[in-house]
């Protein structure tokens, strides 16, 4: 046989099966590219698609890591190519959208939820397409958190929490939601714990030798960052400072050595006459002595040694005043800060405003109003009620559905309730 | 399409459940009507009310007398609702409370001192009350409201150690009533019926405890939604217990065991309506008073 022949042979077959080869490939483009059928497939062209007139999209999607559906090419997983009411052509409400495919319940499992997660802003740490950190978000997770919780107001002082060095906000916060306030991933007793061993000798020293193993270390000391050594909190109780133990603990002890309200009155006595009002808060919770319902009797970082910030505090049993707040279009400006209005102690004002009905008025606050609006005061009576009109007959600055935090639609509803047409 | 018989079993399950669907639903109960009977607040001779924090309703004179309690005075009201007569006086403040004995004396507890003081008007007599041999508590002693029994006993809340004192007109201790557990923040109210069952509300907890004439707990209720910030409390001839819940300006009625049966009245500042209303009496001849900011409402129920 001749070298001619067998390749004339030969090659006839191999051309034929690269043929019937080349055949196949084309079909499957055209069953993958253009056929409809499927919709995997005809979704995987999207990407394609839009690329061709979105080529700036490339970066989005270029980053290390990158969302699920970004990656499989399902552009229309989240964008509608044709028409949406919201920015971006995106499907749907970005809070329902991204719950189309990561499970609600999971995200908000607990009863503390992070704001930015409650209100679906879930774009505000989270990057859609592609990102270079873990969990695609934004910017490094500790970043993140200080785009919201200024730097200033966690880790600026001298004396900083190590972690908190380390930007590791998730060391003891959960980004969503949480069983425990503050996120915390842990009851706040067991949560120090974790790193710190109660029996540690220099720990041991430092509490005098006490067992602290469940003590509420938070109590005390800043879990982020302190001008005082050991990160204590800003202000001490002063024997606390003085290390004076004994001025409110048996020896040895982290028993009280007098009971109730007598362990405090005995230096603050004159505090006493505060309670002794018309409205009191004087309450005994569940604690022993009612001081501590809202004060730490060691350290802390609120003004008058509170245990927490004051709204928080004043939430803590006012709920359905926070329900309010949260659920209005409007409230006070300085809503956050309840002593601005308001007397903690006790008050013969209705709300324990501090100066009754003159506390709207005050010359660093609205001090003309009154004067030139509705009349308010002693003479003016409300129809209604038989009473004297003051702010709050038509303001209520917890909150309101209405503008300028009125009772009623300032239209006609509030009006016409007294002026009868 | 949808069988006729699929639509016939909707319409049955939807109607099996419906009464199901409205007993849950944020806990409504039916509301009934009132009259409103007279409104108290404003007088040209008495001026005005300024935080009036109790009352009391004294059968036998038919008068009403208030604890005007930032005035520091006790006003009286004849059966009709007039303005008869005002008591001020340098040995009491802030009245929070008021009791009057089938004798003609008066028990007020005096918010600035949170003590008990006794007045006899006729022999100008205005005293604290000498409580005598009360067992120690955690707590010094802080008069909260007080209440009279039939037997004349007055109930006294010890604020702070919360308990009720169960004293005699003389002062002298008899018992002492208070709940337990983790979710037990104080008493705010009582109130004692006939039969001498002592109804008392712990407004913090949102819950309504009844003892029995030993002062022993019977039922309690609430905690669970169905009171947002019950105040104050009482009770009608029918043995019905009347909550003041203070948030929603509703007066939630219940039986003893605390089953609700309806609601009365509704938030707002006109006549007839509850805005943050602080107390709540009802006489023998089941009239309910009421008290919202620096007015006193009077209503009869219709039944």
């Amino acid at each position: 046989m001749s070298k001619n022949h067998g390749f004339r042979r030969y090659g006839l077959r191999t051309f034929c099966s690269l043929l019937g080869a080349a055949v196949l490939v084309a079909a499957a483009t055209v069953f993958i590219f253009f056929l409809p059928q499927d919709a995997q497939s005809a979704r995987r062209s999207t990407s394609f698609l839009c690329m061709d007139c979105h080529p700036e999209a490339k970066e989005l999607i270029s980053k290390g890591n990158v969302h699920k559906p970004v990656k499989l090419g399902l552009c229309t997983s989240c964008h509608n190519p044709h028409a949406s009411k919201h920015a971006n052509l995106i499907g749907s409400d970005i809070n329902a959208l991204c719950y189309n495919c990561h499970d609600q319940k999971r995200v908000l499992a607990g009863t503390e939820v992070h704001a930015p997660v409650e209100e679906g802003a879930c774009l505000e740490c989270h990057d859609p397409h592609s990102s270079n950190q873990k969990g695609l978000l934004k910017k490094t997770a500790s970043e993140a958190c200080y785009s919201c919780h200024p730097r200033k107001d966690i880790s600026a002082k001298k004396n900083v929490h190590p972690e908190v060095k380390k930007g590791n906000c998730l060391g003891c916060h959960r980004p969503h939601a949480s069983d425990r306030a503050g996120l915390l991933t842990k009851d706040r007793r067991r949560l120090c714990t974790g790193c710190h061993s109660a029996k540690d000798e220099r720990l041991v020293s430092s509490h005098r030798g006490l067992n602290v193993a469940k003590a509420d270390c938070i109590g005390c000391h800043s879990p982020h960052s302190s001008d005082n050594v050991g990160i204590l909190k800003a202000s001490m109780h002063k024997p606390f400072k003085d290390r004076k133990c004994g001025a409110c603990h048996l020896p040895g002890s982290s028993k009280v050595s007098r009971t109730g309200t007598r362990l405090c009155t005995e230096c603050h006595e004159s505090k006493m006459s505060d309670f002794n009002k018309r409205y009191s808060h004087l309450v005994n919770g569940d604690g022993l002595n009612p001081c501590v319902n809202c004060h730490n009797p060691h350290s802390s970082d609120e003004e008058y040694l509170l245990k927490d910030k004051e709204e928080r505090l004043c939430f803590s049993c006012h709920e359905d005043t926070e329900k309010l707040t949260a659920k209005s279009n409007f409230t006070h400006a300085e809503i956050q800060k309840c002593s601005s209005c308001h007397v903690s102690h006790g008050s013969n004002e209705q709300y324990f405003l501090a100066a009754g009905e003159g506390t709207c008025s005050t010359e660093q606050c609205h001090a003309t109003q009154g004067r030139f609006t509705h009349p308010v005061g002693d003479e003016v009576i409300d129809p209604r009620s038989n009473t004297p009109m003051n702010c709050s007959t038509c303001h209520n600055p917890m909150g309101s559905p209405e503008e300028f935090i009125l009772r009623g639609g300032k239209d006609r509803e509030l009006c016409i309730q007294c002026h009868q047409v | 399409m949808m069988s006729s018989i699929k639509l016939k079993w909707l319409i049955v399950l939807f109607a099996l459940a419906a009464p199901l669907l409205h007993s849950t639903r944020g806990y409504c109960a039916q509301q009934r009507n009132v009259e409103l009977i007279a409104m108290i607040g404003k007088d040209e001779v008495m001026g005005t009310f300024n935080e009036p924090a109790a009352l009391f309703y004294d059968e036998s004179k038919q008068r009403l007398y208030v604890a005007d309690t930032v005035n520091n005075r006790l006003v009286s009201f004849d059966q009709g609702f007039t303005f008869l007569a005002s008591l001020v006086h340098e040995n009491f403040a802030l009245p929070m409370g008021i009791v009057k004995l089938s004798t003609g004396e008066f028990f007020i507890t005096d918010g600035e001192k949170a003590k008990v003081i006794f007045i006899d008007v006729k022999n100008k007599i205005i005293e604290p009350l000498n409580i005598r041999n009360v067992p120690p508590a955690a707590e010094r002693f802080l008069a909260g409201r007080i209440a009279i029994g039939g037997d004349e006993h007055l109930y006294v809340i010890d604020r702070l150690n919360k308990r009720i004192l169960v004293v005699d007109r003389n002062g002298n201790f008899l018992r002492s009533i208070t709940a337990r557990g983790r979710e037990f923040y104080g008493f705010n109210d009582v109130r004692v019926d006939d039969r001498g069952f002592v109804y008392a509300v712990d407004t913090l907890a949102a819950k309504v405890y009844v003892f029995n004439d030993k002062g022993r707990l019977v039922s309690k209720f609430g905690g669970d939604g169905r009171l947002v910030f019950p105040v104050s409390v009482a009770v009608d001839s029918r043995g019905y217990v009347y909550v003041l819940d203070r948030h929603p300006g509703v007066i939630r009625i219940f039986d003893k065991t605390g089953r609700l049966q309806y609601d009365l009245l509704k938030k707002g500042y006109n006549p007839g309506e509850l805005y943050n209303p602080s107390y709540i009496y009802i006489d023998a001849k089941d009239r309910i008073f009421t008290i919202d900011g620096n007015r006193v409402q009077v209503f009869k129920e219709k039944r």
